[in-house]
Formats: C-alpha cells, sequence, structure tokens
C-alpha cells in the first residue's frame, strides 16, 4: 500500500483497535513524559534494525470551524516545508519574502471579497474562475506570482524529505483525521537522533513556506480523493446531512471556499494553539533502548516550549437526532442502500458490545495482507448469511461500528442484486436487525465475535508499524491504556450487552439513510464509507501497466486506510 | 501570534538549551551514527523442498505473535483463459477458498473458519493465483486442512459461483465511472493490442459463458507439483512445519488432466506512439505516459532503476514531484515506475491527476524535466544522495517475516534467481552519473511514448489560460481521440 502525506481525510477505525485484547505480554509500552508535557511511547522490539517512528497532534477537522474547514489538514502539508534551517539558502530574505506575499495576499483578499459579494448578487457565476478575475485581482496574481518565483531560487526544496531518504528513511507522510495529526517515517535503527533532530526542529522553528500555493495543492487532492470519486460528492453531503451540528459535519479536507482562503495567520495561530509539545505523543516502535532513547528525546524535544493555555475543548454535542434522515442519490456507480445509526465514541462504556455486535452482523473486521495486496477475507456475519446467500436479494451486505473520539456511528450497508432496487433491500437489512433486537444474539455468535477480534489484534502486533498505528489510534480518541481497558471490556461483553445497546441505539429516530440508484439507470456499487479511500492508490493513480490486474471483486471491501 | 516573534523566542530558547545541554549541532548532517550490521536475508536459508518437489519457503517470526500464515501459489492465470470464457482464471480465483470442497460443503467451511477464528481466501490474477489461509498456532493442523481440502478438492457450488458471477458483473459495470478506472482499459489496450492477456478482455458475454464445469477443468488442470510454490510466516517451528507441510501440500501428486502450465505468452503488438485522449466528463483528469523499459535482468537495470527513482519513483525528494506538484500545485501526486518484467520487458510508465485544463501544461513541465535527465548528469552529491538512500532503506523492504516470505516466493514464482538481492547494494553503489545519463537517453525516447489522458477532451486539448499551450503542442507525436468502450462488450463506443 502506498500512502502519500496529506492522503485525504482519513478514516479511523479506532473502534476495532480500542476494543481488542492486550496483555502485558504481548505488548511492552513504556511511557514516559517529558516537563514540557509531551508524552514518549516507547517499544522495543530488537528483531529487525529498523524503527517505526511518529508524533501525533491531538487535533484534527473536529478543532475547525466555519471559515477555516481544512485548515488541519492543510497544516499537516505546511509542516513538511521547512524550518528557518531546513528549506532554504537565506533565512532572512525568505522571512522577508513571506511577509510580501503576505500583504499581497491581503489585498488579494480584498478583491475576492468584492468578488464575493459579486457572486451573491449573481453577477457573477464563480468568483473562483479565472474569467471573473477583475484586472486589478489580474495584476496582483501576477504580483504575488513574481515573489514567488524570486523566493523559489532560495528554496531548498523538499529538503526534509531528501535529508530523510538520503538516510535510509521510508514511508515519510503524514495523515490528518478528524481527531488527531500523525507524522511518520521508517528509520535504519542507528538513525534515531536524525529522527529527534528534524521532528522537534520542524516543531520548534517551522516555516510555513508556500504557504498559498499549497492550497492549490490540496485542491487537486480534493478533485482527485473526493470530487473525481464516483459518489464522492454524495458522501461529503451525506455525512454533512448525519453530523448536523459537531465539527464531523464537513469533511477532514473541508470546504472549497475555506481552502482557498486560509491566511498564514491563521495558520500561526493553529500551530502555536494545538502544536505545542503538550499536545503530542511521540511513538516509536522498533530496535531501540528505551533510556537512551528517552534521554535523546529530553535533549532535542525538552528544547520546546509548554503551551501552557492548553487546548480548548471541543464543546459541541451533537443534539440528540430528532427524526430519521434520508437521502436519495444519483451516483455514477452501483446502486447501494445505507443506514448509519448515530452511536457512541470509542472510549464509551457501551463501544465494545457494539463492536461485537458489528461483528456478529457483519462478519470480522477485514484485513488483507498489510502492504502487499492480494485477496480480502470472504464476506461473513448475519447480514451477509441472510440477504445475500438466502435471500439472494444483494451481492454484498456488512456492519460495523466505528468509534471516534467525539461520536461513532453504526453502519450497516448493502449492494442490491441486479434487479432489486435499494428501497426494496432497505427493509431486508431492518428485519435482520429486528432478530437481534427481538432475540439477541447466540452464546456461539457471542464467542466467535470475541475470537475474530483478538485475531485481528494479533495480526496488528506482527510489524513495527502495526503496532505504532494502533497506539496512535488509542491515543487519538483516548490514551493507549485504553487498549487495556477495552480488553477487559471486550471480553466482559454478555449476550445482554449486545442486545441492550442494538435496542439503544439501531433505533428509528437515530438513522441516516443513503439510497443511491445509477445515473441513468443500470446497476451498480455499494458508496465507500466516508473518509475511506481506494485501496492500494497511489496519488496520479498510475496503475502497474503490465500485466494488468484482475477485476476487483464488485465488493472489494475498504481496509482500514490513513488519510 | 506573530511568527516571527514567536521564532525569535524559540531560537532564543534553543541556543541557550544548546549551551546548558549536551550539543545540538547547527544541521543534520553533523549527526553521526553507529554502524550497524544487517545480511541481506537468503531464499535458500528459508527453502525446503517438499516431497514431490515444490519449494516452500519458512519464514519464523520470533515475536510470539501466535499466528501463522501459509500460502500455496501456482503457475498459471487470465493468460489461459479459453476464447469465449474470459474472466475464467479470475472467478476460478475467486471460487476456490469460498465454494466448498467435496467434503464440506460452502457453508460448513465457512462455519468452522469462523469457529477457528481463521480466514481462507484465494485469488488469481494474470499469471499467477494463490490460497492463502491465516490461522492461530493452537489450530495450524485444521486449519491447514481445511486449505488442502479447498485446494485440492473444491466443490465451485454453483450458488456460491453464481453471485460471484453478479459480482464481477457488476464490477463490469463500473468501468467507466471513473478516469482511474478508464485509464486501465485503454492504456494496456494502446501498449498491447486488443485480445493480449495484458489487456482487459473480460465482457458481460464471456463471463456469462463460464460454467461450474469450467472451474473444475482449470482446477484439473492447474493441480500439479511443477506449478506450486508455498509460503509460509509467523510462529513456526522449522522441523515441524516441514513435516507438516510434507504431509500436506508436500503429497499433492499430478492427477491425470493436471499439467505444467504452458509459457505465458508475449506481445506482438506494434505500438503506435501518440496522444491519446478519451472524453470523460470529470472534474479533473488521468493523465499516463509509457516508455518501452526493460527487464530486471538487463546489465542497464540499476542505472535505470535509479534514473527513475530520480525522476519520478523516489517520492516526494524526485524531480517531477518537486516540479508538478510542489512548484506547481497541478496535482496531488505524481510517479513513475519502472517494470521489471518479469514475462517480456517493462514499461517505464508514469501518471498523475490534474484539472483537464492544466492536462497540457503538466505534460509539458514533466517531458522538460525528462530532458534535463538527458542533457545534464546527475551531481555528484545528488548521484550520492540518491544511491546513500536505496542502500540505506534496503533493510526496510524485508521489514516483517510475511514480506519476506512473500518475496521469494513471488521471486521463485517469476523465475528470478535466487540470490538476486544479495549483491543489490553493492550494484547500486556502482552506478555512475555517466549511466544514469545514458539510460536516461535510452529509456525517454519520446519519439517511442504513448499518451494517454482521460477527462473532458475539449478542455484538455485546449490547455490552460493560465499557462498557455495546446496538447497537441506538448509533444510531436499524432494527436487521436480513443473512444470509451461499451463496459459490457469492450466494444468502443462511436
Amino acid at each position: 500500500m502506498t500512502v502519500f502525506r496529506g492522503r485525504a481525510p482519513a478514516a479511523l477505525l479506532a473502534a476495532a483497535i480500542l476494543a481488542a485484547p492486550l496483555s502485558a505480554q504481548e505488548l511492552n509500552v513504556v511511557e514516559r513524559t517529558l516537563p514540557n508535557g509531551m508524552k514518549l511511547l516507547m517499544v522495543p522490539r530488537h528483531d529487525q534494525p529498523t524503527i517505526s517512528c511518529g508524533w501525533l497532534a491531538r487535533v484534527g477537522s473536529a478543532n475547525e470551524r466555519p471559515g477555516i474547514t481544512g485548515l488541519a489538514h492543510l497544516f499537516e502539508h505546511m509542516m513538511f516545508k521547512g524550518t528557518t534551517t531546513i528549506g532554504t539558502r537565506d533565512a532572512a530574505r525568505d522571512a522577508e519574502l513571506n511577509r510580501a506575499q503576505d500583504e499581497v495576499q491581503a489585498q488579494i483578499r480584498e478583491e475576492m471579497t468584492l468578488l464575493r459579494e459579486k457572486q451573491r448578487r449573481g453577477e457573477i457565476a464563480d468568483m473562483m474562475s479565472p474569467a471573473a478575475r477583475t484586472p486589478r485581482l489580474q495584476e496582483l496574481l501576477s504580483k504575488f506570482d513574481a515573489l514567488v518565483k524570486e523566493q523559489r531560487a532560495l528554496i531548498v526544496k523538499d529538503e526534509m524529505d531528501k535529508v530523510y531518504q538520503e538516510n535510509g528513511a521510508t514511508g515519510l507522510n503524514a495523515s490528518t483525521s478528524q481527531d488527531r495529526t500523525f507524522y511518520i517515517v521508517g528509520l535504519p535503527s542507528n538513525k534515531l537522533e536524525l529522527w529527534m533532530w528534524l521532528e522537534s526542529d520542524r516543531l520548534g522553528s517551522p516555516v510555513f513556506r508556500e504557504f498559498y500555493s499549497e492550497r492549490n495543492v490540496i485542491l487537486e487532492e480534493r478533485r482527485q480523493t473526493l470530487e473525481s470519486r464516483p459518489g464522492g460528492l454524495v458522501n461529503e453531503a451525506f455525512n454533512a446531512m448525519t453530523w448536523m451540528a459537531h465539527p464531523y459535519h464537513w469533511e477532514v479536507i473541508g470546504w472549497p471556499s475555506d481552502i482557498a482562503q486560509v491566511t498564514r495567520e491563521q495558520a500561526n495561530e493553529f500551530f502555536a494553539t494545538y502544536y505545542a509539545p503538550n499536545n503530542l505523543t511521540a511513538i516509536l516502535v522498533g530496535d531501540l533502548d528505551v533510556e537512551k532513547t528517552f534521554a535523546l528525546a529530553e535533549r532535542y524535544f525538552g528544547r520546546i516550549p509548554a503551551n501552557p493555555k492548553g487546548v480548548p475543548p471541543v464543546v459541541t454535542l451533537e443534539p440528540a437526532q430528532p427524526a430519521e434522515q434520508r437521502m436519495v442519490a444519483e451516483v455514477e456507480t452501483t446502486p447501494s442502500a445505507e443506514v448509519d445509526y448515530k452511536a457512541v465514541p470509542a472510549v464509551h462504556a457501551d463501544a465494545a458490545a457494539l463492536q461485537v455486535l458489528g461483528v456478529v452482523l457483519g462478519g470480522p473486521p477485514m484485513m488483507g495482507r498489510p502492504g502487499m495486496g492480494g485477496p480480502m477475507r470472504p464476506p461473513s456475519g448475519r447480514l451477509h448469511k441472510a440477504l445475500v446467500l438466502d435471500q439472494k436479494a444483494a451481492t454484498r451486505a456488512s456492519a460495523s461500528f466505528r468509534g471516534q473520539k467525539y461520536g461513532g456511528l453504526f453502519y450497516v450497508s448493502a449492494t442490491p442484486a441486479p434487479g432489486k432496487r435499494p428501497d426494496e433491500v432497505e427493509p431486508l437489512l431492518y428485519a435482520e436487525l429486528d432478530k437481534v433486537l427481538k432475540d439477541g444474539v447466540t452464546d456461539d455468535e457471542l464467542a466467535r465475535a470475541k475470537n475474530a477480534i483478538r485475531v485481528a489484534w494479533y495480526s496488528r502486533l506482527e510489524s513495527n508499524a502495526g503496532i505504532r498505528e494502533s497506539l496512535a489510534q488509542a491515543e487519538s480518541a483516548g490514551t493507549w491504556r485504553d487498549l487495556l481497558g477495552s480488553q477487559k471490556k471486550v471480553e466482559a461483553v454478555t449476550r445482554e450487552d449486545v442486545q441492550r445497546v442494538a435496542k439503544k441505539y439501531l433505533v428509528k429516530e437515530g438513522r441516516n439513510v443513503l439510497l443511491t440508484t445509477r445515473k441513468g439507470g443500470g446497476e451498480g456499487m455499494p458508496r465507500r464509507r466516508p473518509g475511506g479511500m481506494p485501496p492500494g492508490g497511489m496519488p496520479g493513480g498510475a496503475p502497474a501497466l503490465a500485466p494488468a490486474p484482475a477485476p476487483a471483486p464488485a465488493s472489494a471491501p475498504t481496509p482500514e486506510v490513513k488519510g | 501570534m506573530n511568527r516571527l516573534a514567536k521564532n525569535a523566542a524559540l531560537l532564543a530558547a534553543f541556543a541557550a538549551t544548546t549551551a546548558l545541554g549536551q550539543a545540538i549541532p547547527d544541521r543534520p548532517e553533523k549527526l553521526t551514527y553507529p554502524a550497524i550490521s544487517w545480511e541481506v536475508p537468503k531464499a535458500k536459508d528459508a527453502k525446503v523442498v517438499l516431497k514431490n518437489k515444490v519449494p516452500a519457503y519458512l519464514v519464523a517470526d520470533p515475536s510470539g505473535v501466535p499466528l501463522v500464515r501459509v500460502s500455496v501459489w501456482w503457475r498459471g492465470g487470465a493468460y489461459l483463459d479459453p476464447a469465449g470464457k474470459e474472466g475464467l482464471a479470475s472467478l476460478f480465483g475467486s471460487q476456490l477458498a469460498v465454494g466448498g470442497t467435496q467434503k464440506t460443503d460452502a457453508a460448513k467451511l465457512e462455519d468452522r473458519l469462523e469457529a477457528l477464528a481463521a480466514t481462507l481466501s484465494s485469488s488469481c490474477g494474470p499469471t499467477s493465483g494463490g490460497i492463502h489461509i491465516r490461522v492461530q498456532e493452537k489450530d495450524l493442523a485444521e486449519g491447514l486442512a481445511l486449505l488442502m481440502q479447498a485446494l485440492t478438492q473444491p466443490a465451485f457450488a454453483q450458488d456460491r459461483l453464481d453471485l460471484a458471477k453478479k459480482n464481477a458483473r457488476q464490477g463490469l459495470e463500473r468501468r467507466n465511472d471513473a478516469v482511474t478506472s478508464i485509464a486501465q482499459l485503454q492504456m494496456p489496450a494502446l501498449l498491447f493490442g486488443e485480445g493480449f492477456f495484458a489487456t482487459e478482455r473480460t465482457t458481460a458475454a464471456s463471463l456469462d459463458a463460464i460454467t461450474r464445469e469450467d472451474l473444475l477443468a482449470l482446477h484439473a488442470s492447474l493441480l500439479h507439483p511443477a506449478n506450486l510454490v508455498v509460503e509460509v510466516s509467523g510462529k513456526l517451528e522449522r522441523r515441524a512445519m516441514t513435516d507438516l507441510l510434507n504431509r500436506t501440500v508436500g503429497a499433492i501428486k499430478a492427477g491425470p488432466a493436471a499439467k505444467p502450465s504452458p509459457k505465458v505468452p508475449l506481445p506482438e503488438f506494434a505500438r503506435k506512439p501518440g496522444l491519446y485522449v478519451t472524453d470523460k466528463d470529470a472534474p479533473q483528469a488521468m493523465l499516463q505516459w509509457a516508455f518501452p523499459g526493460m527487464r530486471r535482468s538487463d546489465p542497464d537495470w540499476y542505472p535505470a532503476m535509479v534514473m527513475n527513482h530520480v525522476l519520478g519513483g523516489g517520492g516526494f525528494a524526485a524531480r517531477l514531484m518537486k516540479k508538478i506538484r510542489s512548484d506547481e500545485g497541478l496535482t496531488y501526486g505524481v510517479r513513475t515506475q519502472l517494470g521489471e518484467g518479469p514475462y517480456w520487458r517493462g514499461d517505464l510508465t508514469g501518471g498523475l491527476q490534474t484539472k483537464n485544463a492544466t492536462v497540457a501544461y503538466a505534460l509539458r513541465l514533466a517531458l522538460a524535466e525528462m530532458q534535463r535527465l538527458k542533457d545534464e548528469p546527475l551531481t555528484e552529491a545528488e548521484l550520492a544522495s540518491i544511491k546513500d538512500g536505496l542502500v540505506e532503506a534496503f533493510p526496510a523492504q524485508w521489514g516483517s517475516r510475511q514480506a519476506v516470505a512473500n518475496r521469494f516466493a513471488d521471486e521463485n514464482l517469476n523465475g528470478w534467481p535466487e540470490d538476486w538481492w544479495l549483491d543489490y547494494r553493492e550494484k547500486v553503489k556502482a552506478v555512475t552519473a555517466a549511466d544514469v545519463q545514458k539510460a536516461a537517453r535510452k529509456l525517454l525516447d519520446f519519439e517511442k511514448m504513448v499518451v494517454l489522458a482521460v477527462g473532458k477532451a475539449s478542455e484538455i486539448e485546449a490547455g490552460d489560460a493560465d499557462h498557455p499551450g495546446a496538447l497537441k503542442d506538448a509533444a510531436k507525436l499524432p494527436l487521436a481521440r480513443l473512444p470509451l468502450r461499451d463496459p459490457l462488450t469492450l466494444k468502443p463506443i462511436p
């Protein structure tokens, strides 16, 4: 799987991890905290001479508001643009040019304000179109381009990438979700100090170079990962319908209007608030010595001052949904019926029972052969058996619980079989849910679901990177120690618990229903889960050209992906 | 907060800390590192030849995670599909693990696997396929027995096959939904011609024609020890695993219809270099290009690999990424790949997605970077940086036990020499700037280039107002429209 930094909005299957068993024998995590509040998680594994490194900031799109949607993710891109030391030949002149660019951009924003007003009055159709530019705006854009060209002559392009790469780093990347931003790289184990140097440098003295042009990269990213994806814009609208008040309402990549207008000043404020060490967790897994690593971390990261104010809490609570919400759409892909129920955050006391319910209905968490493509687990679970195998009404049916930091959804969906409409399949889904509400689940189903969750957890422990991801997901929704508690919680789930949470959350008022049919008629496929990314894709999407891959199964599941 | 003031304060704090504690160098290049020793894992150390001559690669994971993964791979795939039944190998691959066995019907097999929390799956691609199980160590014997039943006595239950055909049919219907999937149909056709197995051939009619008997017949011909390779990783003890494999996979004998799979056919298509455009109403276009490449066994392979790394294979540090994404903001990502064969020479391919209007400009930028590689040798510093990176990152390519076992099996399937990787680092270090320039001149031959753009054709062909220039002027190649294909028949839509 190729994952690139900035790879879009992130799906967090936090629940799959949080509810997974863990014992001290299976995973040896050493936690230390620096005086400035930065948390360090170290997992020594001496099998191979490599270390999977990462640090996460507890900030994501949930910390945004209208006007600055997409900023957490834009910010993630900016963290690769260098520092006062890295990325420029002349830091002083570079800073002057940044200031000059900011001034021109302020004037450009004035012009954009005028254009927005014209658009509001219907005098122009699209303020972003080159055809709508005023002569002054065109002049300012030219002036700005000249400043960019001058700066470019001083820039050492992507220098951090270069320094990492020539030292044998692999997988340098970052991803942003609703709840966290995560910066990762793999290194030969003798290069740990290089990680300390570069990462503390970009946390201590970042320079957000190429700030304004990077907004264009993100608009292309949005086109590629959301707008060009069949059904992508409908997914975005459905998600916005589902979350009416909470900031999960907007996609991580943000609304296009906001991305185009965000300012460096806003980014600076964002950095000062959310990237102080007391809001960060570093995670190192691999061939390391705990004491030496901690000493290095103290020396490098210890020099960054804490933010004594801390971060403002996300105060908006999603109100109880008063009524079922429905969206009926035509999309350019296979038809689908999806029902998302409002549920609970990943660390909630009911999360474990909801996860078990998801496995009983939808089968174990999808798990491919990580890192090498290959086949996925064949589908299973009650919905598959009933709708696909017995009733032959669907070609795919699935269910799962996904808990995030501030909320969660319980997903149920099916792809109608040829000749069936999504509105015919929807009641069949409810019929299966009603059986759980009425009769609960069996002892056997309960035991099997717990086993499946345990094995899924084991498979995460097979690699340094898998452990790093698990710890990061736990830290983004709570703390890594929740992993321990969630083991006990899953083991303790009873049949009564499963039936109780089903009754509590799978209620009509909590439903968000999306029925899609193929634009222009015909058949089609399930829409993708919000925030998901195509498996194994790469930016640019150039496929291996020879030989051509076998056709993907229609119900190719989306594996867990990073943003 | 004012960024400059903040930075000044931080710099002061940095300086103070540095003076007190152990010195932090002002540049990362000044850091020094302890040596680490690491040896390339050797396929022959992992290899066991089973009593029926099937090679098996066993790689034990010392971490104690109580899982075992076993894959049995076979040579043979879509290139064997009979005319009129294109899609057979792919369906066969999807059904082997889920269609039940002669002893255990599909539902019972699923039930046993669920009881063990084991995962059994299978698939088949253009030239090879495999069946895989992931099982807890304590359940290995039963899990492997289930895999063997599926591998040697599959039932291909009719209802599961019917379902798979419906799923496959829905997959065909999605072929024209996205610019990326359209490009996957069009580009191989431009490179390999119609009717060759590397070009998509499955139609609704060919899918419809495939029967359970066809799957059984393909199975009977493939199940020959000469076609098999085994890959095992996870918690295992070598001797016990060898014994178990000898009693199972090692006991497979060729049936009356079994035969070693025939050689993979070679393409005979004469490419027509050009700029091809397929019209699709989409907010963003897919741009791809391809040049004839080489096989991995070519003496110029290493210089070509380094050249590809500099051009577009090296992630964010690659030249195309710097120019087209970072400088110009035209794309989310651009990348090139050097195909390695194995059956015929690979191609040097690349691609990106950008607004319809900026396709021509992005292509011009890409070609200019290629020209620069032909005109100017790499500086010694640049070359050293690239080579150091490839050498230092090499151990990470062998990062998990599963990856090691998989690589050994894959190399065997593809017929590469077992000792190929042992001198990889030495071969990389020997590459010179002149070698790289020579490789660029040899491979980046614009007259042999095939370019495909899928998106709004009129906007793609006209180019961008801010960067004027039509697509036809981006390269001295003929420009042609390539019609969309009917997703069910693959016939061009007039």
